[in-house]
Formats: structure tokens, C-alpha cells, sequence
């Protein structure tokens, strides 16, 4: 009795260890960052950079942009097409969709939008161009291709998100009672539904905004230049030799953790007005109107879908010049003479961050505290910068950094609440009947776990696995500063390709990255699939 | 007479072989060296947006393997203050020896920061055996007017140039102010890219020396009074550039590479490289039009050296060295300037080295730089970050 | 009078109901029964115009000699009763039932009017502005009943209403319904598997006839 008391004891302990492992040693650099935070100096150099105030507007535009759109996005197609036929086929290309990166989403948009990109070619002989217009389709000082490509990606997302929650069976039930009283689906959803699924999309909608406040991979490749938007400043000063800049870098971070906390506040202001505001029905049932915004959402999708093939077609490009639509000839012998090792370093990233991940989200799933788990969740709401400048800190101080050791470790920052976030629900609402039944046979706690709960969790354990590993490639920021350069990704080598002049060799780069979340969430539906073949209960 | 004649037969013999046992000492220094470096492995920091350039750093590393076993990796770098702050950092933060950079593609004002902060090992760069090949003539002792002092070895010279199409552009710009004129007739389809990027910066550079009423004062070092005087008018000038560059000046190229791309898409119609054999190279990976063609201003382009720079504390040394040995070798410059490869000139004396090598340091092909275009040196480099810091002030934000 | 021919509901090419045909007077109240699972609920959900989308389904209703199942649910003018009282939850109770009243009641102090008279009639006066959280089982099922037939339908569907009420509630609240809907004078089908919830004298339909192999 005492030893099981003890052992339990010990397991939350080894539960706690684990993730704190992961979480604590970022807090030195985030304190350290902090003092620099008070010196008036700091601030003063950087409000009379002239560089500031465009880029803090070209990033809040983004955002701004990038929230109110994708959230109008994932509504309208929600409120026109569910729960239909339609909606179904919606929902079943989602995870592509999301399973495709950022940054070659962003390297497929802008071969797409730029004015020597596709588009612009289809119509250059309406337009009767000879070379490509002088406009600012991608990289506009005001963020507004940047602001438009984050918004058709985390669409997608929030769409998921309503997915799940729309997945109750009394919504849909709800939207058949209000029919019957004559309403139709638009006044439904305004009255009835929103009021109660927008309280339940905060975080993940505070997620988004904190994602596109921080995003420095696709504003490298869509945002403005002159000046960068605010998060690429930062993380240029923090990247300076000089160490004024530096320390300017690490205020500017955290002004970026600044306005996520008042975007925060905004929205909750808001919430609460929302909720607050008074209903008065006047039983007027009013008529449907067309939704553009739905289409928006489906062109989106197929814009996302095109990309793709895009990208792959640049690969195969021998040269490609304006305005041919066509490439003059195709040939694998790029590929042939491709670098191979950004993939394979990103394969074994991925898997070994992941695993680990797994391994500890499982430990903390069973022996962990039940409760007070939010501040797991921090890195998915927290800026990019500070945190990964943070663990580049703690990483020389141990003399880790450069090693594989401390970027699996940086990466499981984000990794792991990824994973823990994907597992909880199903984990929590796993019938505890089954585990008290193989106790009750006479089975330890540890034995039950992996004999019975783990493998009928395990199509929810596999997809939280490939998320964990798409999650690991998409990594940036986090590769560069732990890794001190010496490892590249197929993330990290894109968008350094973006800069340069072939878009050969960063379509390859581009096409490997997006290969590798597909075939880890292919993977995961073939063994589940397999899993399940003689199990129906399973499914 | 007869004395001093015997005096000399006494001190000749000793004077040859005083010679001879200080190349065997170096030699065997050099052995040890090479043993030391067996097995080692070099993290080179280089810039890696060029794809010719990154192709030939894998070739020199596999040459690097197989004669010396040294394993060489190509960290891949789009900016190399970035590298300058990283090593700065590392040893602020008191890691002295196993630093993670070994060998660093540098030169200006990077080199002057490293060499002003201590940290550079060496000297070694004239201690290499290949160094006896190098050309002395042209100015491998000095870094934007910052003496090396053997603390980095010369790798290959660079000279600004212009690259344009046949098809649209028949009569290129060749001063300042015939550019400034071409940008008029040619609104929206001029351009260079953003400093810091060192295209950009050189780019200033050159305007500036053209444009600066005392050239002499670039060659000192920086004041804000002699700033003032010399930049006014690269200013103004600038300020009538602007409103007719692409995208109005609103927003420029990322680099150098993305400006060849838009030159072969008709985006822009002059691009610029440091490479005087880029254009050529560029065709014959068809990345060009074979119309492109280079060009250089009249009363000449900056032209400089780079070089390859160890840390103080890298981890690497000896492999470091013994790489770098290998990429001063005839054999490594003679494949780094063959036109089908890279295309960088060589830093090596033509008649100092064997004959076999020789042809492919020669060599011609369509959109070579085949105009003699005299060299201008470098200013000085502490006007580099004034240059950066004024333009971010002035242009950094529209 | 509410008419429902022909009906035949398909799963993948599996019958679930072939050839369902039936006639309910205006007040009547007719039973469809069969047990659990059997497909009544599918019948209702193509009545109310809410088919599952892996269902097919043939056949014509017509409500007052009006076709009716081409049309979209909220034309139809029937309303339909579950066995969850899905009252909405964000709404106060009086907020629940100016959803449903019809717009032809205008201004607002009216409409309130109205829905006090309506909540007093049932037994429920002064919760207008109950949070609906914290009424009882049994009072939130007549709330329910209420904003249904507020709505002014012209048939009534109920998908087994009383299974979630415990036995004295059950008899009360079903005395209830049936009394409204011969008050409104609207035809009624009332599907359940419990035989003690069909009305006196109510005809009663097995869903097993209609389900042939």
C-alpha cells in the first residue's frame, strides 16, 4: 500500500520532471530579456528608429487582417454547407490542408500573386504586358498579401476547431428545432449557434492572432521589406553583433508579447459585449442572403490545393521565364542533383522530437496533475522570438547549443503542447471503467496502460504524432538559434532559398517540406487503418 | 677584398642553410598541422544563396575528405554579421574553445569588427604552403583598407558588375549619371537591393566614389563632419533615383541572385553581382538568357578581395587550415574560376602556377565581362556603417 | 391534414422503409412504434426536412393538400418536439419563446405581453427572465412544448418527447401536449417505443409493416 502510494507519488514527480525539463530552463533568458525590458535607453532607440512605427503597422495590419478574415472565412462556409454532403467533402480535405506548411504555403503564394508569378502571367496577354507590372502584389509595406496568405492558412484551422465543436450532436438537432420555426440557417447561426461556439473559439482564435503577431518565416517571403514587418525587426536587432541591438531585439520582443496581451484584452472586451448585449426577437424570420465570404472560403481551399501542383511544376522547371505559362522543358535533373540532407535532417528531427514528446504527453496524461495544466499551452500563445532567444541563452550556458541534444530539445517547446493539446480531449474522456476493469483483473497501473488504454487510443495517439512531427518541420526560428547554424531543415533551407535567384532548387526544398507532414499523417491513417481492419469497434 | 670574399663563403653556406632548415621547419610545423587536422570536422560559414557557389563548396569538401581526411560542412549564411554576433556571443559568454564556427567566409568591415575585438586566430594565412602562389600584385594584404596581417588568407576577387539583355538594353549605363538617366527613360525597371545586403552597400559605395567631391577623404577613416561633406551629394542623387526605381523605392530586391531572376523575367533590366563571370555562368546553367551580357562603368567599378578568416576559438583549427590550404591550392582556384563551375577569378599568379591550370583561369564565354573596367578601391571600412546606418535612416522606411 | 405517400427510405441500397403511406386528421394523434433503432426517428427527421445525408429517400408529403417535401424546413410550417428540450441555453426563457412567436405579433412590450400570458397559462408565470439552467426537467420540457407550438405549426411531430421524464411527470406532461394539440386542432405524429404513451383512442402505426427485406 505504501509502495503503490510512493510509486505514485514518484510517477507524478517523474511526470512533472519531464515536462519541466522542457519548460523551465527557457525562464533564465526570458528574466534576463526582462531586465533589458527597464532600461529607458532601449526604448528610446527604438522609437526613434524610423523603422518602428511601419513595421508595428504593417504587423498589426496583418494580424488584424489575417484574424477578422480567416475567422469570416471558417464562418460563412460553416453556415452555408453544414451540415450537408457538402460540408462532409469540406471537412474530409481539411487535414491537407492544414497539414501543409507555412512557409511553403507562403513560397507557393507568392510564386502564384508576384508579378512575375503565375497569375500575372495568365492575364499578360489580356493586359498585352511584355514584362511584368510595376505593382506590389506580394511583399507591400502594408502587409496586405501577408496579411491575406495567413488568413486563407489559419482559416483552415479555425475551421477544424468549429469542426469539433460542431461535432455535437445537439447543435445540429438546435439548428433543426429553429428551422422548424421557420428561421433559416444565417439567422440560426447569428442567434442561436454563434452565441455559443464563438466563447468556445477564444483560445484558438487568441492562438491565431499570437501566431500572425510573431510570424517571421512567411513575412521573410510575403511581408514588406522596407521596413520588415515588426517581428522580423526584432529578430533582426537580436541577431546584430552589436549588443545594443541586441538588447533592442529582446525589448522588441517582448512589446510583441505587449500587443498579443492587449489584442488579448480587445477580444475579451469584446466577448463580454457580445454577451452581454440584449436579444430581442422580433420573430421577423429573414431570408438567407448569398454568401461571398463562403465562396471566398472555397477559392481559398482551391488556392491552397494549386499551390501545391505549383510548386511541384517549378521543381521540374528547366527555365521558366516571363511571361511563358508553360515551362519551356521539364527534367528531374535537378532533382537528381538535389541536396538530400535538409530532408533527412528534418525526418530524424521530427521523429525523434515527437516521440520524445509522445512519451512524456502519455507519462503526463496518467501520472501528472489533472488540473492547472494551461501553462502548458503557453508556447502555442507566446511570440516565437523571446522564447526561442530565450533557450539560445540557456543553450550556451550548458554548452548544448549547435548539438542535437539541444535542438530536439528547443523543439519540443512547441512540440509538446501541440501533442498534449491533440491528446487531452480523447485522453480525459477515455471510460475509466476499462482501466478499473483490467485493475480489477489483477493488472499494475503501468500494465493497463499498455496493454489496454494506449492501443484503443492509438488512432488519437498516432494523429497526435503527426501533428507533433508537422509541427517539428515548420520550425524556424527555433532551428536557427538552437541549432547556431550548423543544422538545416528543409524549412530553414526554403526560405533561405527564397532570396536568392533559383527557383528551381527552392521549389525542391519546398516540395520536401511539404512531403514530409503528409506522409506522417498518411502514415498514421495506414497503421490506425491497419489497426482497426478486424476491430470495429475501433473506428 | 679577399677577406670579405671569405667572409662571404663563410655566410653563404650558412645563409642557405638557415633557409633550408626554416622550410623544414615549416614544413614539418605543416605536418603536424595536417595530423592534427585528420579526422577533424570544419563547420565553414559561408554565404550559401548561390547555388554554383554552394556546389563547388561541396566538391572542395569531398576533395577535403578524401586528400587530407578532413570533413568539411557548409553552414549555409545569408548574413555574416549574424556569424560576426554569434562568435561575439559565444566568447562574451566565455566559450574560448569550442566555438561552433571554424572558418568564415569574410571581408570589410566583418573582418575589421573581428579583427578590432580579438577575435581571429592567427596569424596563419602566409604560413600556408600554397601561399607562395599568390599574387602579390593585387591587394591581398588588405581588407577595405585594413591591413590582414596574415590573419586572413585571400580566396578570390571580386569586382562589382552590371548585367543587362541584349534584347531590351542595347546602349547600358556607364557612370552614375547615365544610370541615373536610364532609370528616368526606364521608370520602375531599376533597382539594388536593400543594404545591408553587401550588393547594396557596394552598390552605395560605388555611387558614392564617383559622386564624392574629395575621393581621397574615403580613404580615411570616418568622421561625421568629412560623412557629411562626401555623402550629400549620393543623397541627393538618391533622392531623384528613388521615385523611379521598381516599386518606387518602396520596396527593393532581396538580393543580388533575386535581381538576376527579375532580369531574366524582364521584372528589371540591369541586375548586379560581384562576379564578373556570373552572367556566363548563369547562362550555362539557364537560369539567364543567352542575350545577357556584362557591363562595367568607364572610369571603372570597386573591385576588392575576399577572404577566409578563422575564429580564435574555433574548435577546428588545424582543419581550418588545412582547408583552407587546399582552397588556395592551384587546383581549387583553377576549378573555382572555370566558368562552367563558379567563375570566381583567382587570387593565384597565372605565371606562378603549373600550366595545366592555367587555361581555365582564361577562359571566355557569351556574358563574361570582356571590357577592361578598371578597379577602384574599396573606402575605407568604417564608412560602410555610416553608408548603412544613414541609408536605414533616410530610405529604411516608406 | 397531414399525408405522407409512398414514402421509402434507402441506406446505400439497403430498404429501411418501403412504401409508407398515411393520412393524419387535423387534432388526431397518430403513434408510429417500433423498437429502438428501427428508423422512426429517420421517418420524422425526412418529415422535418433534416434527412441524415447517407439516407435516400421517394415519396410526397403534403400538409394541407400542399406538397411539402421539396421545400426546405423552414417553409414547412411543422414543428417538431425532441426528446432533449433544446432549449438554447445563452437565451433567457422568455427569449426562447420570442424566438418562435411570429413577427405578425408586433412591438415589443405586445410580444412580452403575449409570452407572459402563455408562460402564466402553463403554470409558469414570472419566469420570464429565467435563466433556463435552473428550471426543473419538468418545467423546461412545457417551456419546450410551448415555443413549438407558439410558432404556429400546422402539424406537430413529436421524436419520443416524454423518454427523458420520470413516471409522474411523464403522465402529466403527456396529458399536456395531447390537450394543446386538440386545442390547435393540427395533426400529430407522435413516435415512441413505450406503448403507455399512446393517446385513448389513438390509432397506432408498427414501423415493422413497412420494413420489408
Amino acid at each position: 500500500m505504501m509502495v503503490a502510494r510512493w510509486a505514485s507519488k514518484g510517477s507524478t514527480l517523474l511526470a512533472i520532471g519531464l515536462v519541466s525539463v522542457v519548460f523551465l530552463p527557457v525562464l533564465p533568458g526570458l528574466v534576463r530579456m526582462g531586465f533589458d525590458f527597464f532600461q529607458i535607453s532601449h526604448w528610446l532607440a527604438i522609437w526613434q528608429d524610423t523603422q518602428t512605427i511601419p513595421a508595428l503597422m504593417a504587423t498589426l495590419g496583418s494580424t488584424l487582417i489575417s484574424g477578422v478574415l480567416a475567422l469570416a472565412l471558417s464562418l460563412s462556409i460553416a453556415i452555408e454547407k453544414y451540415p450537408s454532403n457538402a460540408w462532409r467533402s469540406i471537412v474530409k480535405r481539411l487535414p491537407i490542408l492544414l497539414a501543409m506548411p507555412h512557409a511553403a504555403f507562403a513560397i507557393g503564394f507568392a510564386f502564384l500573386f508576384a508579378p512575375a508569378g503565375w497569375l500575372a502571367r495568365a492575364i499578360a496577354p489580356l493586359m498585352a504586358w511584355h514584362s511584368p507590372p510595376d505593382w506590389l502584389t506580394v511583399q507591400d509595406p502594408y502587409g496586405l498579401s501577408l496579411g491575406v496568405a495567413l488568413a486563407i492558412k489559419e482559416s483552415f484551422f479555425l475551421l477544424w476547431v468549429m469542426m469539433n465543436l460542431l461535432g455535437e450532436r445537439h447543435i445540429a438537432q438546435q439548428i433543426t428545432v429553429a428551422r422548424s420555426l421557420g428561421y433559416q440557417r444565417q439567422q440560426i447561426w447569428r442567434s442561436i449557434i454563434l452565441p455559443q461556439i464563438l466563447p468556445r473559439m477564444m483560445w484558438p482564435f487568441a492562438a491565431v492572432l499570437a501566431y500572425s503577431l510573431s510570424v517571421v518565416d512567411m513575412a521573410l517571403i510575403l511581408g514588406p521589406t522596407t521596413p520588415p514587418t515588426f517581428a522580423v525587426l526584432a529578430w533582426q536587432w537580436l541577431s546584430d553583433p552589436y549588443p545594443q541591438l541586441q538588447a533592442q531585439g529582446g525589448v522588441a520582443a517582448l512589446i510583441l508579447l505587449m500587443a498579443l496581451l492587449i489584442f488579448g484584452g480587445l477580444l475579451r472586451g469584446v466577448a463580454w459585449v457580445y454577451q452581454r448585449s440584449t436579444v430581442d426577437f422580433d420573430g421577423v424570420r429573414l431570408p438567407n442572403r448569398v454568401s461571398i465570404m463562403s465562396w471566398l472560403y472555397q477559392l481559398g481551399a482551391g488556392i491552397s490545393f494549386s499551390l501545391m501542383i505549383l510548386i511541384l511544376i517549378w521543381s521540374l522547371a528547366q527555365s521558366w521565364f516571363f511571361p511563358a505559362l508553360w515551362p519551356d522543358e521539364l527534367s528531374v535533373k535537378a532533382w537528381l542533383n538535389a541536396d538530400f540532407t535538409p530532408f533527412k535532417t528534418s525526418l530524424w528531427l521530427g521523429l525523434a522530437t515527437s516521440l520524445i514528446a509522445l512519451v512524456m504527453v502519455l507519462i503526463w496524461l496518467e501520472w501528472g496533475p489533472q488540473r492547472n495544466n494551461a501553462w502548458l499551452y503557453a508556447p502555442l500563445i507566446l511570440p516565437v522570438i523571446p522564447l526561442s532567444a530565450a533557450q539560445y541563452f540557456a543553450l550556451l550556458y550548458l554548452h548544448l547549443d549547435g548539438t542535437v541534444i539541444g535542438l530536439i530539445w528547443s523543439h519540443l517547446l512547441w512540440v509538446l503542447p501541440y501533442v498534449l493539446l491533440s491528446l487531452v480531449g480523447a485522453y480525459r474522456q477515455f471510460d475509466p471503467r476499462l482501466m478499473l476493469t483490467a485493475q480489477a483483473l489483477g493488472y499494475p497501473r503501468w500494465q493497463a496502460c499498455l496493454c489496454i488504454k494506449w492501443p484503443l487510443l492509438m488512432r488519437q495517439i498516432l494523429s497526435a504524432f503527426a501533428l507533433g512531427f508537422a509541427v517539428s518541420i515548420a520550425q524556424y526560428l527555433p532551428t536557427l538559434f538552437a541549432g547556431a547554424g550548423r543544422f538545416s531543415t528543409v524549412t530553414t533551407e526554403a526560405i533561405a532559398l527564397s532570396s536568392g535567384g533559383n527557383r528551381r532548387i527552392m521549389a525542391i526544398q519546398a516540395v520536401l517540406l511539404m512531403l514530409l507532414p503528409m506522409l506522417a499523417f498518411a502514415l498514421a491513417a495506414i497503421v490506425s487503418h491497419w489497426q482497426a481492419k478486424h476491430r470495429r469497434g475501433l473506428r | 677584398m679577399k677577406e670579405h670574399a671569405k667572409k662571404m663563403n663563410k655566410f653563404l653556406p650558412n645563409l642557405i642553410a638557415l633557409c633550408l632548415s626554416s622550410t623544414v621547419m615549416a614544413n614539418t610545423d605543416w605536418n603536424k598541422i595536417e595530423a592534427d587536422a585528420k579526422g577533424q570536422t570544419v563547420y565553414f560559414n559561408a554565404w550559401g544563396g548561390g547555388e554554383n557557389i554552394n556546389a563547388y563548396i561541396d566538391w572542395a569538401a569531398v576533395q577535403a575528405k578524401k586528400k587530407y581526411g578532413v570533413t568539411v560542412k557548409h553552414v549555409k549564411v545569408t548574413d555574416a554579421s549574424g556569424i560576426v554576433k554569434r562568435i561575439k556571443t559565444e566568447v562574451d559568454a566565455g566559450r574560448t574553445t569550442e566555438g561552433s564556427v571554424d572558418l568564415l567566409w569574410v571581408n570589410g568591415e566583418n573582418f575589421k569588427a573581428l579583427k578590432q575585438a580579438k577575435l581571429l586566430y592567427g596569424p596563419w594565412a602566409e604560413s600556408l604552403p600554397n601561399w607562395r602562389y599568390v599574387d602579390l600584385k593585387k591587394p591581398v594584404r588588405v581588407d577595405f583598407s585594413e591591413p590582414t596581417d596574415g590573419l586572413e588568407m585571400p580566396w578570390g576577387t571580386a569586382q562589382l558588375t552590371f548585367i543587362a539583355n541584349q534584347t531590351t538594353v542595347k546602349n547600358p549605363p556607364r557612370s552614375a549619371q547615365a544610370l541615373l538617366a536610364f532609370a528616368k527613360a526606364n521608370a520602375g525597371q531599376v533597382s539594388y537591393p536593400k543594404p545591408p545586403d553587401f550588393h547594396g552597400t557596394t552598390f552605395l559605395k560605388q555611387l558614392l566614389l564617383e559622386l564624392a567631391p574629395d575621393a581621397k577623404a574615403l580613404q580615411q577613416a570616418v568622421s561625421p563632419e568629412s560623412f557629411r561633406k562626401a555623402s550629400a551629394p549620393l543623397w541627393a542623387y538618391l533622392d531623384q533615383l528613388h521615385p523611379v526605381l521598381w516599386r518606387k523605392g518602396s520596396s527593393f530586391p532581396k538580393s543580388a541572385a533575386d535581381m538576376n531572376r527579375m532580369l531574366a523575367d524582364g521584372e528589371l533590366k540591369l541586375s548586379l553581382t560581384f562576379n564578373p563571370n556570373e552572367a556566363a555562368n548563369l547562362i550555362a546553367t539557364q537560369q539567364l538568357p543567352k542575350t545577357a551580357y556584362s557591363f562595367g562603368f568607364s572610369k571603372g567599378t570597386i573591385g576588392n578581395v575576399h577572404f577566409l578568416a578563422i575564429p580564435s576559438n574555433a574548435k577546428a583549427q588545424a582543419g581550418a587550415q588545412v582547408f583552407a590550404n587546399f582552397l588556395l591550392s592551384p587546383e581549387a582556384q583553377a576549378k573555382k574560376a572555370d566558368l562552367t563551375v563558379w567563375g570566381d577569378p583567382s587570387v593565384l599568379a597565372l605565371e606562378k602556377i603549373p600550366v595545366q591550370y592555367r587555361q581555365s583561369m582564361q577562359m571566355t564565354a557569351p556574358g563574361v565581362l570582356s571590357e577592361k573596367v578598371p578597379t577602384l578601391a574599396e573606402p575605407h571600412s568604417s564608412w560602410v556603417a555610416a553608408l548603412e546606418a544613414e541609408w536605414l535612416k533616410r530610405y529604411g522606411a516608406k | 391534414m397531414l399525408e405522407i405517400k409512398s414514402l421509402c427510405i434507402k441506406q446505400t441500397n439497403q430498404a429501411l422503409i418501403s412504401v409508407l403511406n398515411v393520412q393524419i386528421a387535423q387534432g388526431e394523434v397518430l403513434t408510429l412504434m417500433g423498437a429502438s433503432g428501427s428508423g422512426k426517428s429517420t421517418v420524422l427527421h425526412w418529415m422535418i426536412g433534416a434527412l441524415d445525408p447517407v439516407f435516400t429517400a421517394t415519396g410526397e408529403l403534403k400538409l394541407n393538400g400542399k406538397r411539402v417535401d421539396q421545400i426546405p424546413t423552414e417553409q414547412r410550417r411543422i414543428g417538431i418536439l425532441f426528446q432533449d428540450d433544446l432549449l438554447f441555453a445563452h437565451l433567457s426563457v422568455g427569449q426562447n419563446l420570442a424566438f418562435a412567436l411570429p413577427s405578425e405579433i408586433k412591438g415589443k412590450s405586445h410580444r412580452r405581453q403575449v409570452i407572459e400570458e402563455q408562460l402564466a397559462q402553463i403554470g409558469l408565470l414570472g419566469f420570464y427572465d429565467r435563466d433556463p439552467a435552473t428550471l426543473s426537467g419538468g418545467q423546461r420540457a412545457r417551456v419546450s412544448v410551448l415555443r413549438t407550438l407558439l410558432a404556429q405549426p400546422q402539424a406537430l411531430l413529436l421524436d419520443e418527447p416524454f423518454g427523458k421524464l420520470d413516471a409522474v411527470l411523464r403522465e402529466q406532461f403527456r396529458a399536456f401536449v395531447f390537450e394543446r394539440v386538440k386545442a390547435l386542432a393540427i395533426p400529430t405524429l407522435l413516435v415512441t417505443h413505450d406503448i403507455a404513451d399512446i393517446p385513448p383512442q389513438g390509432r397506432v402505426l408498427q414501423i415493422e409493416d413497412f420494413q420489408h427485406a
